[in-house]
């Protein structure tokens, strides 16, 4: 199983056509957004006649050209198209121009004038927890008896843990071209992970019906969950401008614009309570989740849920309490983002057995292993679901081993002692991640198949291709079912003209829905080629051919009980077509047997647990902040792979991707809501020289998902950033050696240079006072 | 004098493309490279991830006539003006090969999955090329550094690394090769004279010598300086400024002199870093260090002396570590030549001692001599291709006491301009050079500055940063 991607030759050659490649029949507009430069204000009067007088613009649109309601909210509807007299976040959208090219846009942008009244604006957590002004009513998820477990503690521990945004940087910024068609018809291209969805709301805020509004992807220059929702709104204001004018209009944000008006990764500020007896066990843990939702609801609930839903991690704690708030604050809604929420909930439970270890002058791994679920018991999560069968103690013992973790320690220990500004450190942490959308009905998944007469197989499903190999895994899947060589299968642009109603491609699902929709579509076009083929071998050759006897493989058709009955698949497909039967299947799937109460916060949410493990050795200059990722070894379990050759790629991106998380990745707002890391000037992910020196990534053998999944697989798209955790506290390590691990190091995520040389001050000081 | 023309010249891929850069086909003479690619049909393979050089998606090679030979480079094309492509060929993803055609990097990058989202990968595959143009074998630091200008957010760039070490083999023999001569003929029918483009909006001048260069700043003083131009670019494609009128430096041959003789190294004003890099690495290793951590190989390509030093911003990498070196700046203007010294060039944000109708020659920089110790130090959010959020330039003589007899500590990113800590080399000066002394010095540098909080690190950050260095240098001095 090691195809590359379907696309990797024309990603290599610049043949792969994104959204700001296409060309269509009109050359398109040029579609420019006016957004607000305060976090709120009232808007007192604006003058747009200047800006409409310039030769080449051809529509500048406000709130009152909409002709639907002014609403794109993806679940909520609390988020408008286009400011009214109110702007509640920098970069919020105001007004729309259309014009011949760029530089017209951008004579039209500088004469616009609009007045503003600057109203009070909150874009602190610290500021929103103060406001009071909650998304929803808080959330709860409890389990035990944590008020008896307090009392009966024989340690406590207690602290804070900040958590900071994380900007998706998507190569490919926003991008859409609206297409007008006769009467209302609409063709949208979007880099969109949610094409329905985006269909729906260009819909409803146009007036007219979905049918009339078609969206199509075929490629996204990466997404990372940032165009899950948000996707929705360029494509929504190049659809207004497109009905306005007539004409096709791109919209395409410049990178700066794309940072500054899009949400990213939820801040968040963590307040956490322990009790742990003197080996390290946990007893109780209570917990506190303070997310920055932004300006809008968007998925905050939905983020919010996944980090409390992943506040154990992969531990068992017997009495636990996790309240979880999501706060309105004056900045972009902020959206989802690989692991989406999952990572923020995780890092508290690995910082509390981090910190517990230093306390009882331990290895955190030793700490960790104590604390591990159990297989037989000590198995029930905070939710109600039982961890069956937990891969993490295999995963641990197998990289222990391979990754002479404790060789490796002794060593780091020795150097340390003789080296007192560069430190090295050494961290091992577990994933366990849960699969399925926990908003229960989105797991469904549909596909439209067709096999022409040629013996060739187009298929269509609802999931979208960001770079992650879908579309190769879904090849895979759909030619080993036909048992036909893949180069006889392609897999179309993703379009919701093709398949309806279909959920986002998001919660690492994309695979196990759409493969297993694809599945059933093809289960019911072998059915109907297996009794025409029966008719046919029977008719032929006399006998007793039966459609439960036939297989499909190596390109051919064949009767098991008499395998020399076969015929080649393109001539089968036309003597099916030949007897009137039809080459054309729809196939639908739902995840069975999941179910999660929000009242109750008890449930089965998770088809299954995916999980990884992973240790990191870094080298830290403790005068200068600067970290070496010397050494990373991850053990990943995806079940069967779908794509050997894919999953690593996932997980080595994953990983990375989640060191800039760990690391460099900073967003910081001024006190007045401006984002200061708006460009990849100051907004720094990881390069080239910043990945782990060695970098040994393995796939966990022999461990097919326990659940019944496409072939056996594991979903692999969002697991592997929170590997990336080792890296974190590989750094902390390092950092703590200056105190010989006596002293607690003051860290925030990320560990940005300043924050390792802050911290790593304060030791000093604290040992100098203690001198 | 040759009469300077307003049509530009340059080879794309194996065909010649003359154009007029007069407005009125859409192209003037601040068109970006990668506007005029991605405007012309078929040429949309190199894509804009940022505009600002800082992803490389846009990335395309150079070749330039060298000694009769083609010199490739990769560099991004948005921060290129089409003028700078005169004389020269352009090679894009479009001309590498096609998916039923594969270049070796090409087929490289599908083998190890290089390649997911693909928006990057047009540029990458650029920046293989002119990695297998250029080395046989590279090391992990070769290719490593070839990629630094490039980001990928999907891979984790491990498999695009493996993609290098399992292609560029082949002493790069490819069907560049093959048509090396005919290209190599029609560079050489380009014409060598200045471009001069005059148009009711844009004024570009781009003079073949350096008395052309000098007399246009005499006659047009307010005319912008450009060499290079991987800042000024910015303002073009960031701020959507209209630049109404340029002084391109980047083809005057008086500027690309090098030399170095018993006392140091003289370098022309436009020479590419990427060249003084490689000029430097044993003589001066400090400037070395500091050119080794300077943006991307592919700015480095555009990047000149002259412009780094002239835009004299307070975050500059070189000013610092030049100031330690004690080097000389050269200022020509038609009335004649004078030196200043680098240590009293910049005297404020963004303003030097270069006048209106001054342009940088030359920086000279002597050899320290050999009781005297120079280091450079960078500290910034990423090490590679990031903006410093502190730097230092630092130089130490000692006698054979041991005792301090000259300092220099130079600094970016602690005021508005670079700055010397001028009461902690005073303490420092005449005593021993220990660590008693060091740690009473690293308290006085809180006193030289008040450094700033913005978008890098906060002014508590940035004082521990500038302490910690002194102790940095010191132990490095003590090794």
């Amino acid at each position: 199983m090691t195809d590359p991607h379907e696309s990797a030759p024309y990603h290599v050659t610049g043949e792969a056509i994104y959204i700001d490649d296409m060309q269509v029949r009109d050359q398109p507009l040029h579609g420019k957004v006016i957004y607000s430069p305060y976090a709120h204000a009232k808007i007192l009067s604006y003058n747009l006649d200047k800006a409409r007088k310039i030769d080449g613009v051809r529509a500048i649109l406000s709130y009152v050209d909409i002709p639907g309601p002014n609403q794109m909210g993806p679940v909520i509807h609390d988020e408008v198209v286009l400011a009214e007299d109110e702007v509640i976040f920098i970069g919020q959208a105001i007004f729309l121009i259309a014009a011949e090219n760029e530089e017209i846009a951008e004579a039209a942008a500088r004469v616009i004038s609009i007045e503003y009244e600057v109203l009070p604006h909150v874009v602190t957590i610290e500021q929103a927890i103060e406001s009071g002004r909650l998304v929803q009513p808080q959330r709860r998820i409890e389990n035990g008896d944590v008020s008896r477990a307090k009392n009966d503690a024989t340690n406590i521990l207690n602290g804070e843990l900040k958590i900071g945004a994380q900007e998706q940087w998507y190569l490919e910024t926003q991008v859409a071209l609206a297409v007008p068609g006769e009467g209302d018809e609409l063709k949208v291209y979007s880099s969109t992970q949610h094409p329905s969805e985006t269909q729906a709301l260009i819909a409803e805020v146009l007036d007219v019906p979905k049918m009339e509004v078609e969206v199509e992807i075929r490629r996204m220059g990466g997404a990372f969950g940032g165009k899950e929702t948000q996707a929705n709104h360029t494509a929504i204001w190049a659809s207004l401008l497109a009905r306005a004018t007539g004409i096709p209009v791109k919209i395409c944000l410049n990178r700066d614009d794309d940072q500054i008006m899009t949400g990213k990764r939820h801040r968040f500020f963590m307040k956490y309570e322990v009790g742990y007896d003197d080996d390290g066990m946990i007893t109780y843990m209570d917990v506190e989740q303070n997310a920055d939702a932004g300006s809008s609801t968007d998925l905050s609930m939905a983020i919010l849920e996944r980090a409390m839903m992943h506040v154990e991690n992969a531990y068992y704690v017997p009495n636990i309490r996790v309240i979880g708030n999501a706060w309105f604050t004056n900045l972009p809604s902020n959206t989802a983002f690989r692991g989406f929420g999952g990572p923020q909930g995780m890092i508290v439970i690995e910082e509390i057995i981090d910190r517990i270890a230093r306390i009882l002058g331990k290895d955190a791994k030793q700490i960790r292993k104590l604390n591990f679920y159990g297989i037989e018991d000590r198995n029930e999560t905070p939710y109600g679901q039982i961890v069956d069968n937990t891969l993490v103690h295999t995963l641990c013992d197998q990289l222990e081993r391979t990754s002479e973790y404790e060789k490796r320690r002794e060593a780091i220990n020795t150097f340390n002692l003789g080296s007192e500004f560069i430190k090295r450190g050494l961290a091992m942490t577990p994933v366990k991640f849960g699969i399925s959308f926990t908003t229960s009905f989105l797991n469904q998944a549909g596909a439209l198949v067709h096999i022409y007469k040629d013996g060739t197989v187009l298929v269509n499903h609802g999931g979208t291709e960001m770079g992650q190999g879908l579309h190769t895994k879904i090849k895979m899947v759909a030619a080993s079912e036909l048992g036909l060589n893949p180069n006889k299968v392609k897999v179309n642009a993703t379009s919701t003209a093709k398949v309806p109603n279909t959920s986002a491609t998001a919660a690492s699902s994309g695979a196990d829905l759409n493969g297993m929709a694809v599945k059933n579509a093809m289960d019911k076009l072998k059915h109907r080629i297996a009794a025409a083929i029966c008719e046919y071998f029977n008719k032929e050759g006399g006998g007793d051919s039966e459609p439960e006897h036939i297989e499909f493989r190596n390109g051919q058709i064949l009767d098991t009980d008499n395998p020399k009955r076969k015929i080649d698949f393109g001539q089968a497909i036309m003597i099916t077509y030949l007897k009137q039967v039809s080459l054309s299947a729809t196939g639908y799937y739902r995840t069975p047997d999941i179910h999660f109460n929000r009242e109750t916060g008890k449930g089965h949410p998770y088809f299954y647990f995916a999980y990884s493990m992973a240790v990191t050795e870094v080298e830290v200059d403790t005068l200068t902040g600067y970290y070496t990722n010397l050494r990373t070894d991850i053990l990943h379990d995806v079940g069967n792979s779908l794509n050997t050759r894919l999953d690593i790629g996932q997980i080595e991106g994953g990983y990375v991707q989640g060191m800039g998380w760990c690391t460099t990745e900073e967003c910081k707002w001024d006190d007045k809501g401006h984002l200061l890391n708006h460009s990849p000037d100051t907004y720094k992910i990881p390069n080239i020289q910043d990945i782990p020196k060695d970098f040994r990534v393995s796939l966990l053998e022999g461990h097919p998902n326990g659940a019944k999944t496409i072939k056996r697989s594991k979903a692999v798209g969002e697991p592997p950033l929170m590997a990336a955790f080792a890296c974190w506290f590989a750094i902390k390590d390092a950092v703590s050696a200056i105190g010989n691990h006596a002293i607690e190091p003051e860290f925030s995520l990320p560990a940005t240079n300043e924050v390792i040389l802050l911290s790593a001050e304060k030791i000093r000081k604290k040992l100098k006072d203690s001198e | 004098m040759k009469t300077a023309s307003s049509t530009i010249s340059f080879v794309l891929g194996n065909e010649m493309v003359n154009l007029d850069l007069d407005d009125t086909f859409g192209n003037t003479p601040i068109t970006t490279v990668l506007n005029f690619l991605r405007s012309r049909p078929g040429f949309t393979g190199s894509k804009e991830g940022c505009a600002e050089g800082d992803c490389g998606a846009c990335t395309v090679v150079l070749g330039s006539l060298s000694d009769g030979q083609i010199a490739y480079t990769a560099i991004d094309a948005c921060l290129v003006f089409l003028p700078m492509l005169h004389g020269k060929q352009l090679l894009t993803v479009e001309h590498l090969g096609s998916s039923s055609d594969l270049h070796p990097v090409q087929s490289a990058m599908i083998k190890t999955d290089g390649s997911q989202c693909g928006y990057c990968t047009p540029g990458f595959v650029m920046s293989l090329l002119a990695l297998y143009k250029n080395h046989n074998q590279p090391s992990k630091e070769v290719v490593e550094d070839a990629l630094t200008g490039n980001l990928c957010r999907c891979t984790g760039y491990r498999s695009i690394a493996e993609a290098a070490a399992l292609s560029c083999n082949n002493e790069g023999k490819d069907h560049f090769t093959e048509n090396e001569d005919e290209i190599i003929g029609l560079l050489a029918h380009i014409h060598k004279a200045g471009i001069a483009i005059n148009t009711d909006k844009h004024q570009y001048f781009r003079p073949a010598s350096l008395s052309e260069a000098l007399q246009i700043k005499k006659s047009t003083p307010e005319v912008l300086l450009i060499n290079g131009a991987t800042d000024i670019a910015l303002r073009v494609t960031k701020l959507k400024e209209d630049l109404p009128a340029i002084l391109d430096l980047g083809n005057v041959p008086e500027l690309k002199a090098v030399g170095m003789d018993e006392n140091g190294y003289y370098i022309g004003a436009g020479v590419a870093l990427e060249t003084v890099k490689e000029m430097v690495k044993e003589r001066l290793p400090a400037l070395y260090d500091m050119l080794a951590v300077f943006g991307s190989k592919q700015i480095r390509e555009l990047a000149t002396l002259g412009g780094n030093i002239g835009s004299a911003s307070p975050i500059g990498d070189l000013p610092p570590v030049l100031m330690a070196y004690n080097a000389k700046i050269v200022l020509a203007s038609s009335d004649g030549e004078r030196e200043i010294p680098m240590r009293d060039f910049i005297t404020g944000y963004r303003t030097t001692q270069r006048t209106e109708l001054e342009i940088i020659k030359s920086i000279t920089i002597p050899y320290p001599g050999e009781h005297i110790e120079v280091r450079s130090y960078k500290i910034s959010k990423r090490k590679d291709l990031d903006i410093s959020t502190v730097s230092g330039g630092f130089s130490i003589g000692r006698d054979k006491d041991g005792l301090v007899t000259e300092i220099c500590l130079a600094y970016g990113g602690m005021a508005a301009l670079t700055k010397r800590a001028a009461r902690t080399e005073a303490a420092l000066l005449g005593k021993a050079w220990n660590r008693k002394n060091i740690e009473a010095a690293m308290n006085l540098v809180d006193e030289d500055f008040e450094p700033i909080s913005d978008a890098r690190a906060q002014a508590e950050g940035r004082a521990v940063m500038a302490r910690n260095l002194i102790m940095k240098f010191w132990t490095d001095t003590m090794r």
